[in-house]
Protein backbone atom coordinates (compact mmCIF):
# COMPACT_ATOMS: atom_id res chain seq x y z
CA UNK A 1 0.00 0.00 0.00
CA UNK A 2 1.22 3.07 -1.02
CA UNK A 3 0.05 7.19 0.39
CA UNK A 4 0.53 9.80 -1.82
CA UNK A 5 2.17 12.73 0.01
CA UNK A 6 3.84 16.29 -0.33
CA UNK A 7 7.42 16.81 0.69
CA UNK A 8 9.24 19.69 1.86
CA UNK A 9 9.17 22.61 0.14
CA UNK A 10 5.39 21.68 -1.00
CA UNK A 11 4.64 20.38 2.24
CA UNK A 12 6.70 20.80 5.60
CA UNK A 13 8.42 17.59 5.82
CA UNK A 14 10.89 15.50 3.73
CA UNK A 15 10.36 12.94 1.53
CA UNK A 16 12.96 10.74 4.10
CA UNK A 17 11.00 12.04 7.06
CA UNK A 18 7.40 10.88 5.16
CA UNK A 19 8.70 7.66 4.62
CA UNK A 20 10.49 6.53 7.66
CA UNK A 21 6.78 7.72 9.12
CA UNK A 22 5.33 5.51 6.30
CA UNK A 23 7.43 2.68 6.75
CA UNK A 24 6.20 2.65 10.45
CA UNK A 25 2.66 2.96 9.19
CA UNK A 26 2.96 0.03 7.47
CA UNK A 27 2.57 1.19 3.97
CA UNK A 28 5.39 0.04 1.04
CA UNK A 29 6.12 3.44 -0.37
CA UNK A 30 5.35 6.86 -0.99
CA UNK A 31 4.10 8.51 -3.50
CA UNK A 32 5.78 11.68 -4.23
CA UNK A 33 3.10 14.70 -5.49
CA UNK A 34 6.18 16.93 -6.42
CA UNK A 35 5.25 20.50 -7.09
CA UNK A 36 8.56 21.80 -6.41
CA UNK A 37 9.79 18.44 -4.53
CA UNK A 38 12.46 16.81 -6.44
CA UNK A 39 14.03 14.84 -3.84
CA UNK A 40 16.73 12.23 -4.99
CA UNK A 41 15.09 9.58 -5.33
CA UNK A 42 17.77 6.88 -5.91
CA UNK A 43 19.76 7.72 -3.06
CA UNK A 44 16.80 7.43 -0.76
CA UNK A 45 15.86 4.16 -1.92
CA UNK A 46 19.09 2.81 -1.46
CA UNK A 47 19.48 3.81 2.34
CA UNK A 48 15.93 3.79 3.21
CA UNK A 49 13.04 0.26 3.29
CA UNK A 50 10.33 2.48 1.69
CA UNK A 51 9.92 2.51 -2.37
CA UNK A 52 9.68 6.68 -3.25
CA UNK A 53 7.66 7.00 -6.29
CA UNK A 54 8.83 9.91 -8.89
CA UNK A 55 5.21 11.74 -9.38
CA UNK A 56 4.12 15.31 -10.44
CA UNK A 57 1.25 16.86 -9.22
CA UNK A 58 0.20 19.28 -12.26
CA UNK A 59 -1.86 22.89 -10.72
CA UNK A 60 -2.68 24.32 -13.65
CA UNK A 61 -5.39 27.36 -13.92
CA UNK A 62 -6.89 26.39 -17.09
CA UNK A 63 -7.23 22.86 -19.18
CA UNK A 64 -4.68 24.41 -21.93
CA UNK A 65 -1.64 25.31 -19.46
CA UNK A 66 -2.18 21.83 -18.05
CA UNK A 67 -2.23 20.09 -21.28
CA UNK A 68 1.49 21.63 -22.18
CA UNK A 69 2.36 20.67 -18.65
CA UNK A 70 0.86 17.18 -19.29
CA UNK A 71 3.09 16.75 -22.45
CA UNK A 72 6.07 17.88 -20.68
CA UNK A 73 5.76 15.94 -17.64
CA UNK A 74 4.92 12.70 -18.89
CA UNK A 75 8.26 11.38 -20.30
CA UNK A 76 9.98 12.40 -17.37
CA UNK A 77 7.75 11.15 -14.25
CA UNK A 78 6.58 7.75 -13.35
CA UNK A 79 3.42 9.03 -12.21
CA UNK A 80 1.40 11.79 -12.97
CA UNK A 81 -1.85 13.39 -11.07
CA UNK A 82 -3.58 16.25 -11.88
CA UNK A 83 -5.05 18.14 -8.99
CA UNK A 84 -9.08 18.98 -10.37
CA UNK A 85 -11.42 21.48 -8.81
CA UNK A 86 -13.09 23.07 -11.54
CA UNK A 87 -15.33 21.55 -13.87
CA UNK A 88 -13.16 22.34 -16.87
CA UNK A 89 -9.93 20.72 -15.39
CA UNK A 90 -12.01 17.75 -14.25
CA UNK A 91 -13.55 16.99 -17.68
CA UNK A 92 -9.93 17.62 -19.22
CA UNK A 93 -8.53 15.36 -17.25
CA UNK A 94 -10.71 12.46 -17.77
CA UNK A 95 -10.73 12.42 -21.60
CA UNK A 96 -6.60 12.26 -21.25
CA UNK A 97 -5.54 8.69 -21.42
CA UNK A 98 -2.05 10.29 -20.52
CA UNK A 99 -3.26 11.66 -17.00
CA UNK A 100 -3.03 8.77 -13.99
CA UNK A 101 -4.88 10.17 -11.57
CA UNK A 102 -7.52 13.08 -11.19
CA UNK A 103 -6.96 14.99 -7.63
CA UNK A 104 -9.90 15.96 -5.36
CA UNK A 105 -12.09 16.60 -8.26
CA UNK A 106 -14.25 17.83 -5.55
CA UNK A 107 -12.64 20.56 -4.28
CA UNK A 108 -13.97 23.97 -4.57
CA UNK A 109 -16.34 24.66 -6.93
CA UNK A 110 -15.45 21.33 -9.05
CA UNK A 111 -18.11 18.73 -9.40
CA UNK A 112 -18.56 15.35 -11.28
CA UNK A 113 -21.37 13.27 -13.14
CA UNK A 114 -22.10 10.51 -14.70
CA UNK A 115 -20.33 11.71 -17.99
CA UNK A 116 -17.34 12.32 -16.17
CA UNK A 117 -17.36 9.12 -14.67
CA UNK A 118 -17.86 6.96 -18.04
CA UNK A 119 -14.69 9.00 -19.31
CA UNK A 120 -12.77 7.98 -16.51
CA UNK A 121 -13.41 4.37 -16.80
CA UNK A 122 -12.84 4.48 -20.56
CA UNK A 123 -9.55 6.17 -20.20
CA UNK A 124 -8.14 4.43 -16.94
CA UNK A 125 -7.91 7.89 -14.95
CA UNK A 126 -7.93 7.09 -11.11
CA UNK A 127 -11.02 9.35 -9.62
CA UNK A 128 -9.07 10.43 -6.13
CA UNK A 129 -11.15 9.90 -2.94
CA UNK A 130 -9.78 13.11 -1.04
CA UNK A 131 -9.73 12.00 3.20
CA UNK A 132 -7.91 15.12 3.76
CA UNK A 133 -10.91 17.07 4.61
CA UNK A 134 -12.51 14.62 6.70
CA UNK A 135 -9.70 14.06 8.89
CA UNK A 136 -8.93 17.73 9.02
CA UNK A 137 -11.79 19.79 9.10
CA UNK A 138 -14.93 20.30 11.33
CA UNK A 139 -18.26 21.67 10.92
CA UNK A 140 -19.48 22.85 7.79
CA UNK A 141 -16.75 22.23 5.75
CA UNK A 142 -16.17 18.58 6.98
CA UNK A 143 -20.34 17.79 6.56
CA UNK A 144 -19.92 19.48 2.30
CA UNK A 145 -16.36 16.99 2.25
CA UNK A 146 -18.78 14.52 3.06
CA UNK A 147 -21.39 14.39 1.06
CA UNK A 148 -18.86 15.52 -1.97
CA UNK A 149 -17.23 12.23 -1.26
CA UNK A 150 -20.67 10.10 -0.93
CA UNK A 151 -21.46 11.27 -4.44
CA UNK A 152 -18.69 10.88 -6.10
CA UNK A 153 -18.39 7.13 -4.38
CA UNK A 154 -22.12 6.27 -5.63
CA UNK A 155 -20.59 7.75 -9.30
CA UNK A 156 -17.36 5.69 -9.30
CA UNK A 157 -19.19 2.64 -8.24
CA UNK A 158 -21.97 2.73 -10.00
CA UNK A 159 -19.54 3.23 -13.29
CA UNK A 160 -16.62 0.93 -12.07
CA UNK A 161 -14.65 3.87 -12.70
CA UNK A 162 -11.00 3.04 -11.15
CA UNK A 163 -10.28 5.08 -7.63
CA UNK A 164 -7.08 5.79 -5.97
CA UNK A 165 -7.47 7.10 -1.77
CA UNK A 166 -5.43 9.33 -0.25
CA UNK A 167 -5.47 11.40 2.70
CA UNK A 168 -2.93 14.17 0.98
CA UNK A 169 -0.82 14.40 3.78
CA UNK A 170 1.55 17.68 4.07
CA UNK A 171 3.82 16.40 6.76
CA UNK A 172 4.35 12.86 8.55
CA UNK A 173 2.10 14.27 11.58
CA UNK A 174 -0.24 14.07 8.87
CA UNK A 175 0.05 10.75 7.67
CA UNK A 176 -2.79 8.43 9.05
CA UNK A 177 -2.12 4.76 9.13
CA UNK A 178 -3.77 2.16 6.36
CA UNK A 179 -6.04 0.61 8.99
CA UNK A 180 -7.22 3.80 10.44
CA UNK A 181 -8.34 5.51 7.37
CA UNK A 182 -10.43 1.59 6.57
CA UNK A 183 -11.26 2.95 9.86
CA UNK A 184 -12.80 6.14 9.05
CA UNK A 185 -14.27 4.32 5.65
CA UNK A 186 -16.07 2.21 7.59
CA UNK A 187 -18.10 4.63 9.46
CA UNK A 188 -18.41 7.43 6.15
CA UNK A 189 -19.87 4.43 4.38
CA UNK A 190 -17.11 3.04 2.38
CA UNK A 191 -16.54 -0.47 2.20
CA UNK A 192 -13.26 -1.57 4.46
CA UNK A 193 -12.10 -3.47 1.48
CA UNK A 194 -12.69 -0.60 -0.63
CA UNK A 195 -10.18 1.71 1.03
CA UNK A 196 -7.56 -0.54 1.39
CA UNK A 197 -7.99 -1.24 -2.55
CA UNK A 198 -7.52 2.17 -3.36
CA UNK A 199 -3.99 2.40 -1.43
CA UNK A 200 -3.22 -0.41 -3.21
CA UNK A 201 -4.02 1.19 -6.41
CA UNK A 202 -1.30 3.41 -5.94
CA UNK A 203 1.08 0.44 -6.10
CA UNK A 204 -0.36 -1.22 -9.10
CA UNK A 205 -0.39 2.21 -11.19
CA UNK A 206 3.26 3.25 -10.02
CA UNK A 207 4.54 -0.70 -11.16
CA UNK A 208 2.37 -0.31 -14.68
CA UNK A 209 4.02 3.09 -15.22
CA UNK A 210 7.52 1.59 -14.58
CA UNK A 211 7.17 -1.25 -16.74
CA UNK A 212 5.98 1.23 -19.45
CA UNK A 213 9.08 3.39 -18.91
CA UNK A 214 11.38 0.38 -18.89
CA UNK A 215 13.88 0.30 -22.77
CA UNK A 216 11.97 -3.19 -23.28
CA UNK A 217 8.66 -1.76 -23.56
CA UNK A 218 7.48 -0.85 -26.94
CA UNK A 219 2.94 -1.32 -26.82
CA UNK A 220 0.95 -3.42 -24.33
CA UNK A 221 1.55 -7.28 -24.89
CA UNK A 222 5.16 -6.08 -27.00
CA UNK A 223 8.18 -6.08 -25.24
CA UNK A 224 11.82 -5.92 -26.51
CA UNK A 225 13.33 -9.60 -26.10
CA UNK A 226 15.65 -12.21 -27.00
CA UNK A 227 15.26 -13.10 -30.60
CA UNK A 228 16.91 -15.22 -33.17
CA UNK A 229 19.46 -13.81 -35.53
CA UNK A 230 18.21 -15.53 -39.43
CA UNK A 231 20.89 -14.20 -41.48
CA UNK B 1 -22.80 1.53 44.57
CA UNK B 2 -21.88 -2.24 44.69
CA UNK B 3 -20.08 -3.50 41.69
CA UNK B 4 -21.86 -5.61 38.83
CA UNK B 5 -21.22 -9.23 38.77
CA UNK B 6 -18.56 -10.09 36.74
CA UNK B 7 -21.13 -11.35 33.53
CA UNK B 8 -22.52 -8.39 33.61
CA UNK B 9 -19.34 -6.33 33.22
CA UNK B 10 -19.39 -4.62 29.99
CA UNK B 11 -16.31 -6.03 28.03
CA UNK B 12 -13.33 -3.52 26.96
CA UNK B 13 -10.70 -3.46 24.33
CA UNK B 14 -7.46 -1.45 25.32
CA UNK B 15 -5.86 0.55 22.05
CA UNK B 16 -2.43 1.81 22.39
CA UNK B 17 -1.94 5.06 20.72
CA UNK B 18 1.37 6.84 19.71
CA UNK B 19 1.59 10.93 19.42
CA UNK B 20 3.73 13.00 17.59
CA UNK B 21 4.11 16.50 17.25
CA UNK B 22 6.78 19.35 16.75
CA UNK B 23 9.24 19.30 19.74
CA UNK B 24 7.08 22.55 21.25
CA UNK B 25 4.10 20.81 21.48
CA UNK B 26 3.00 20.07 25.58
CA UNK B 27 0.95 17.24 25.03
CA UNK B 28 -1.10 16.16 27.88
CA UNK B 29 -3.66 13.86 28.67
CA UNK B 30 -6.87 16.24 29.42
CA UNK B 31 -6.14 17.74 26.00
CA UNK B 32 -6.12 14.41 24.28
CA UNK B 33 -8.92 13.51 26.34
CA UNK B 34 -11.27 16.52 25.29
CA UNK B 35 -10.08 16.12 21.30
CA UNK B 36 -10.56 12.45 21.54
CA UNK B 37 -14.25 13.21 22.64
CA UNK B 38 -14.83 15.73 20.25
CA UNK B 39 -13.34 13.60 17.40
CA UNK B 40 -16.04 10.75 18.53
CA UNK B 41 -19.00 13.13 18.96
CA UNK B 42 -18.45 14.40 15.56
CA UNK B 43 -17.87 11.75 13.65
CA UNK B 44 -20.53 8.73 15.15
CA UNK B 45 -22.75 11.19 16.98
CA UNK B 46 -23.82 11.05 20.41
CA UNK B 47 -24.85 7.38 20.46
CA UNK B 48 -21.88 6.39 18.39
CA UNK B 49 -19.66 8.02 21.15
CA UNK B 50 -21.89 6.31 24.11
CA UNK B 51 -21.49 3.20 22.88
CA UNK B 52 -17.59 3.43 22.18
CA UNK B 53 -17.14 5.19 25.69
CA UNK B 54 -13.87 6.27 25.00
CA UNK B 55 -11.36 7.34 27.68
CA UNK B 56 -7.72 7.89 27.72
CA UNK B 57 -6.01 5.76 30.76
CA UNK B 58 -2.70 6.00 30.54
CA UNK B 59 -0.58 9.29 29.18
CA UNK B 60 3.15 9.44 29.21
CA UNK B 61 4.84 12.15 27.35
CA UNK B 62 8.19 13.34 26.63
CA UNK B 63 9.43 16.35 24.69
CA UNK B 64 6.77 15.88 21.47
CA UNK B 65 6.17 12.18 21.98
CA UNK B 66 3.32 10.32 23.91
CA UNK B 67 2.39 6.78 24.58
CA UNK B 68 -1.52 6.73 25.59
CA UNK B 69 -3.78 3.07 26.16
CA UNK B 70 -7.54 4.34 24.79
CA UNK B 71 -10.32 2.35 26.18
CA UNK B 72 -13.16 1.10 23.91
CA UNK B 73 -16.16 -1.07 24.61
CA UNK B 74 -15.68 -4.16 22.62
CA UNK B 75 -16.83 -4.36 19.03
CA UNK B 76 -16.84 -0.65 18.77
CA UNK B 77 -12.77 -0.52 18.08
CA UNK B 78 -13.32 0.43 14.39
CA UNK B 79 -15.17 3.36 15.06
CA UNK B 80 -12.53 4.23 18.13
CA UNK B 81 -9.56 3.65 15.31
CA UNK B 82 -11.67 6.63 12.77
CA UNK B 83 -12.27 8.36 15.77
CA UNK B 84 -8.36 8.44 16.60
CA UNK B 85 -6.84 8.91 13.51
CA UNK B 86 -9.11 12.10 13.15
CA UNK B 87 -7.41 13.80 15.99
CA UNK B 88 -5.17 16.06 14.13
CA UNK B 89 -4.44 19.11 16.61
CA UNK B 90 -4.27 19.07 20.69
CA UNK B 91 -5.25 22.24 21.11
CA UNK B 92 -3.32 24.41 18.86
CA UNK B 93 -0.53 21.79 18.20
CA UNK B 94 -0.76 20.03 15.31
CA UNK B 95 -0.34 16.14 16.50
CA UNK B 96 0.18 12.86 14.74
CA UNK B 97 -1.58 9.70 16.03
CA UNK B 98 -1.08 6.00 15.20
CA UNK B 99 -2.53 3.08 16.80
CA UNK B 100 -0.23 0.47 17.51
CA UNK B 101 -2.27 -2.56 18.72
CA UNK B 102 -5.14 -3.47 20.12
CA UNK B 103 -5.44 -5.82 23.42
CA UNK B 104 -8.01 -7.15 25.57
CA UNK B 105 -6.25 -5.93 29.30
CA UNK B 106 -4.73 -3.02 30.28
CA UNK B 107 -1.82 -5.08 30.79
CA UNK B 108 -1.11 -6.66 27.59
CA UNK B 109 -1.79 -3.61 25.84
CA UNK B 110 1.03 -1.67 27.68
CA UNK B 111 3.41 -4.73 27.48
CA UNK B 112 3.01 -5.30 24.10
CA UNK B 113 2.77 -1.99 22.70
CA UNK B 114 4.10 0.43 24.89
CA UNK B 115 7.88 0.77 25.10
CA UNK B 116 8.90 4.38 25.38
CA UNK B 117 10.47 5.90 22.51
CA UNK B 118 13.08 7.82 22.98
CA UNK B 119 12.29 11.66 23.45
CA UNK B 120 14.23 14.30 21.98
CA UNK B 121 18.06 13.79 22.87
CA UNK B 122 19.57 17.18 21.86
CA UNK B 123 19.37 20.09 20.28
CA UNK B 124 21.94 20.68 17.17
CA UNK B 125 23.00 23.56 14.58
CA UNK B 126 22.25 22.31 11.45
CA UNK B 127 22.38 23.83 7.81
CA UNK B 128 19.11 23.48 5.92
CA UNK B 129 18.57 25.31 2.63
CA UNK B 130 22.11 27.02 2.85
CA UNK B 131 20.75 28.54 5.98
CA UNK B 132 21.94 27.99 10.05
CA UNK B 133 19.18 26.59 11.93
CA UNK B 134 18.44 24.85 15.43
CA UNK B 135 17.05 21.31 15.23
CA UNK B 136 15.98 19.12 18.12
CA UNK B 137 17.53 15.79 17.45
CA UNK B 138 15.72 12.52 18.29
CA UNK B 139 17.71 9.21 16.81
CA UNK B 140 17.79 10.00 13.38
CA UNK B 141 14.87 12.38 12.78
CA UNK B 142 15.19 15.97 12.91
CA UNK B 143 12.79 18.97 13.76
CA UNK B 144 14.65 22.01 11.66
CA UNK B 145 13.07 25.49 13.80
CA UNK B 146 12.57 27.66 11.07
CA UNK B 147 11.07 31.41 10.69
CA UNK B 148 7.23 29.74 10.26
CA UNK B 149 7.52 26.79 12.19
CA UNK B 150 9.69 23.45 11.96
CA UNK B 151 9.84 21.55 9.06
CA UNK B 152 10.62 17.76 9.45
CA UNK B 153 13.45 15.80 8.07
CA UNK B 154 15.85 13.32 8.64
CA UNK B 155 19.53 12.44 9.35
CA UNK B 156 19.86 11.56 5.76
CA UNK B 157 18.57 15.31 4.57
CA UNK B 158 21.85 16.30 5.96
CA UNK B 159 24.63 14.04 4.74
Amino acid sequence: MYEAVYAHPDGESTASRVATAAGRYGYDGIVVRGLDASPDYDRLRDELDVDFVDAVEIDAPDPERASGAVGNYRPQRELLILRGGTNALNRFAVEQPRIDVLSRPMHGHGNFNHVLAKAARDNGVRIEFDLGPVLRSNGGTRVQALSDLRKLRELVEYYDAPYVVSARPRSHLELRAPRELAGLGEVIGFDREQVLDGLREWDRLAARNRERMSESFIAPGVERGKYEKDD
Amino acid sequence: MKHLPKHLRPRWRYLAVEIEAWPDASLNRGAFQRELWYAAQNLIGDSGSADADLTVLGFDSADGVAETIVRARRGTVDDARAAIACIDELGSDPVGVRVRGVSGTVRACSERYLHGRAGISEERDVVFENESRTAAVRNSLLDVRGPDGFTGATQLDFE
